[in-house]
């Protein structure tokens, strides 16, 4: 389950799992954002491939426009995912504690 | 012990297998600090077979308990042979305009895991994949492959 809360001013807080089931809502819920969008992760507890994808869209989409997506309180799990796919490197991460 | 399950070529299946993997993990005594890699594992192998299998008939998962971590067991029956432990590469030095999402889970498969064995019966037309995953994980371990049993 995951759920998404805040945008377009705040950061988008995302808590749960972004899997594979997940992705279409929190494509939808993103695609709605424009400019520098921040993710909270701090409750994101678990990213698979879908999820990448869904982040990956999403910031290409930015970027076009000007706009860029970061992720902040990113946690070890997530910071693998994100260094192994190359994602650290055209992302914006700040790690969690 | 091991514990088996089977569920239905369909995504939304999927938190029926985190769930049964939650509840062997706790059942078998296993690291829930291991549970969020072999998740990502089989989410990948699973939505594989869902989108691109030709197959019916539902997958089972097998976990066992194995010093310092867990033995996971995949079976595919009506499959056609894919060798996921040799998916194309992806240039994960590509800046982001040039990236495509596709491919990436299974390039991630082997840098979470200990091992990961590839197998399939020809006889049978059933593919078995074999991961392990322990608390003292060496990321990036060779796949190993070859002939299986169902």
């Amino acid at each position: 389950m995951l759920t998404m809360e805040g945008g377009a001013e705040t950061p988008v807080v995302l808590s749960g799992r972004l899997d594979a089931t997940q992705a279409a809502a929190a494509q939808a819920y993103l695609d709605r954002l424009h400019g520098i969008v921040t993710l909270d992760c701090s409750d994101l507890q678990y990213l698979s491939s879908a999820g990448l994808g869904v982040f990956l869209k999403t910031h290409k989409r930015l970027l076009g426009a000007g706009g860029r997506l970061r992720l902040t309180a990113v946690n070890r799990h997530l910071q693998d995912i994100f260094s192994y796919s190359g994602f650290d490197q055209i992302l914006e991460i700040e790690p969690g504690r | 012990m091991s514990e088996s399950a089977s569920f239905g070529r369909r995504i939304d299946a999927l938190a029926e297998i985190f769930a049964f993997t939650t509840a062997a993990f706790a059942r078998q005594g296993v690291s829930g600090a291991l549970l969020v890699d072999v998740d990502f594992v089989l989410e990948e192998l699973f939505t594989n077979i869902v989108k691109y299998s030709r197959g019916q008939a539902p997958v089972s998962i097998d976990i066992v308990a194995i010093p310092g971590g867990v033995e996971v067991t995949l079976t595919e029956p009506e499959a056609d042979r894919f060798d996921v432990t040799e998916a194309p590469p992806v240039d994960i030095t590509l800046p982001a305009v040039q990236r495509r999402p596709g491919g990436l889970g299974l390039h991630l498969i082997p840098r979470l895991v200990d091992s990961v064995q590839y197998g399939y019966s020809e006889g049978e037309r059933c593919s078995r994949i074999v991961f392990r995953k322990t608390s003292a994980s060496s990321p990036g371990a060779a796949g190993r492959n070859g002939e299986e049993r169902c």
